[in-house]
């Protein structure tokens, strides 16, 4: 048996030598996380992630057969182009703020209200009954204050089920929005189809509420309505409430560490409960503003997933008060500007969906990413 | 499923094979089951609003698609495809009444059927079952163990999302013969509703399709004959139930600890 050769140690090359030490040698590139993320580098990714969703839609839109200059042309103009259609915009973006408000309180918390669509139509139903059934005899103002009353109580309520359900029983919250939105609708359908249809139609409507129940408008000659401004109050109130009040420090507590919150004493089973009603309210309230501002009666297209479009925009929104507004009329001026693209130019307005879904995906990637950087590190280090 | 409805759709409107429909379905349907299990397995986005982001985003795209390959087309010219024949199995479809329920359904209603006790003993009786399974509840052991979770992570996605496609083009290939954008209507959310009725085991997933099945049938069959009996209840009596089962299955349920939970090597 013979002892295994040891070779002297200046026979083994160095590491250096070894691996040729290349500027593109992946084994000298990290990945790290950043200790803190600058809101100008944040910012500088959600423009980027939009861009790139823009020009990944564009490919698209060859696809189609348009020219992409054309039909970005026709998207912007049909959003902005003229003080009618900027203001158009605004009224698209109206439900989106509301909804994207409520989405956003929510997931603060870390509970995943996807019940924004449901609790949209509970709202409306809500205020559309109390306009019918007072709207002749009080006042302008008082039958309008009662019926946004009406609606966030009837938003809340309705996702006050899935938020109950989750603090005694710790029910899946994804699940029990989900499967609300579906319940109340078919509860919409039942009542237009029999007790609340309007007598004078064959279709699923109701009849029109009182002139005096309809929300005024805010800008004359234009469809936008005072739901606006109220979406604007909503917001700010959104923020003071999360950022400056008691309340505010629990839900945001709860969504950052469950554990800690409950150990500072935090009552975690009802801040639950009080974070899903208020998001069911600020949804109510999408509902209501949409019926009396604009369709003045209960139809079961009042909502062309406006809902589900608020979880997108409070994402993108980064659950911000002010983000969720840039974001609502960024999504209302795409909304907006599709009906004249797909006119002028015959690209398909869906396309927005797309570039909406696009939109979101890339920035949920891109707030992930930014988190880390690549970092060239030596051999030796 | 949306998505797997209209390639299957395109494809075989412009082969004019159902099957290479079916194959188109299933492809594109994996092909975002990819893009989702990239985004929740390597990028680690929230699983949830993942998966959100991605049904808006093949909703958006199935109907950009179908206005522009179908582009010319009125509501007065929808296009249409021909759809699955009904098998008949020779003797055993003649026999009375059993014949009718049992042997003349379509040969993917079969294959689904039968899908279940592959899943089963997949899932059950296999190593790599065993693996996919204690991934989605431990992923740390697991990794510790050597098992790549982004692996089975990728594979579980991927498979989900095939029969999810292929889900969507047997409901616009062998029933409907037409694409619309609200050809689905939620059966995306109520097979995630069967799944919790049925408590996670792929036996019970037959029960629980079968009687929301069921429930929808009586619902057609009973506006037919004109029961006074809002058909919405019995439309929303599966969302119903689902929250029911939600609660009263809560403590034995076997619903996998780290479901949703983005697993990063090192970090709790």
């Amino acid at each position: 048996m013979t002892a295994p050769t040891i070779p002297p140690a200046d026979a083994i090359p160095p590491p250096s030598s070894r691996t040729p030490k290349s500027r593109w040698d992946i084994s000298n590139w990290r990945v790290e996380k950043r200790l803190s993320v600058g809101w100008v580098r944040e910012g500088i990714f959600l423009v980027l992630a939009v861009v790139i969703a823009l020009a990944l839609s564009a490919l698209l839109i060859v696809a189609s057969g348009a020219s992409v200059g054309e039909a970005y042309k026709a998207l912007a103009e049909g959003a902005f182009g003229s003080r009618r259609s900027t203001l158009e915009s605004f009224v698209q973006a109206t439900p989106l703020i509301f909804t994207g408000l409520a989405a956003a309180i929510a997931f603060r918390a870390r509970i995943w209200n996807i019940g924004g669509e449901g609790q949209f139509f509970a709202g409306a139903m809500g205020g559309w009954w109390v306009a019918n059934a007072w709207g002749d005899s009080l006042p302008q103002l008082v039958i309008l204050l009662i019926s946004v009353l009406a609606a966030a109580l009837a938003g809340a309520a309705w996702a006050t089920i899935a938020g109950f359900l989750k603090a005694k029983f710790d029910t899946n919250e994804i699940i029990t929005t989900v499967m609300l939105n579906f319940v109340i609708l078919f509860i919409l359908s039942y009542l237009l189809g029999g007790p609340w249809r309007s007598p004078d139609t064959f279709y699923f409507q109701t009849v029109r509420m009182p002139e005096a129940s309809w929300l005024p408008k805010f800008i004359e000659e234009s469809r936008l309505h005072w739901g606006f401004a109220l979406a604007l109050i909503c917001a700010v109130v959104a923020y003071v409430l999360l950022w400056k009040t008691p309340l505010g420090f629990e839900i945001r507590g709860l969504g950052i560490n469950q554990q800690a919150a409950k150990f500072k004493g935090i009552s975690v089973a009802g801040t639950i409960v009080i974070v899903m009603a208020l998001s069911g309210a600020v949804a109510g309230l999408a509902g209501m503003s949409e019926v009396a501002g604009l369709h003045h009666r209960l139809q079961l297209d009042i909502s062309i997933g406006y809902g589900f479009t608020g979880i997108i925009i409070a994402l993108i929104g980064r659950l911000h008060p002010l983000g969720v507004v840039i974001a609502a009329i960024f999504f209302g001026a795409l909304v907006n500007g599709a009906t004249f693209m797909q006119i002028t130019t015959g690209t398909p307005s869906a396309l927005i969906e797309v570039i909406q879904g696009l939109v979101l995906i890339l920035v949920l990637i891109a707030a992930v990413v930014v988190r880390y950087r690549i970092r060239r590190v030596h051999a030796d280090g | 499923m949306t998505l797997g409805a209209l390639a299957g759709f395109a494809v075989t409107g412009s082969t004019g094979s159902l099957w290479l429909g079916i194959l188109a379905a299933m492809i594109a349907g994996g092909l975002l089951g990819l893009v989702m299990a990239f985004m929740s397995a390597t990028v680690k986005v929230d699983q949830v609003v993942a998966g959100l982001a991605l049904n808006l985003f093949a909703i958006g795209l199935s109907f950009f698609l179908f206005r522009t390959i179908f582009a010319g087309t009125t509501s007065t010219d929808i296009p249409s495809v021909g759809v699955f024949e009904f098998p008949e199995i020779p003797l055993l479809s003649d026999i009375p009444w059993i014949g009718d329920i049992f042997f003349s359904q379509h040969w993917l209603t079969y294959l689904a059927i039968l899908s279940i006790p592959l899943v089963w003993l997949f899932l059950n009786k296999t190593k790599y079952g065993l693996e996919l399974r204690s991934v989605g509840h431990n992923p740390e052991a697991c990794d510790m163990r050597g098992i790549s979770v982004p692996n089975r992570q990728y594979v579980a996605t991927i498979f989900g999302a095939t029969m999810a496609g292929l889900a969507g083009g047997f409901l616009t290939l062998a029933t409907t013969g037409l694409w619309f954008p609200e050809l689905i209507s939620g059966r995306g959310w109520i097979a995630l509703a069967i799944v919790i009725f049925g408590n996670w085991r792929a036996s019970w997933i037959l029960w629980g399709a079968l009687f929301f099945g069921f429930l929808d049938a009586l619902q057609l069959s009973l506006q037919a004959v004109g029961v006074e009996l809002p058909y919405q209840l019995l439309l929303a009596l599966p969302f119903v139930l689902t929250i029911v089962a939600l609660v009263i299955n809560r403590s034995r349920s076997r619903t996998p600890l780290s479901l949703a939970v983005p697993y990063r090597r090192g970090e709790r």
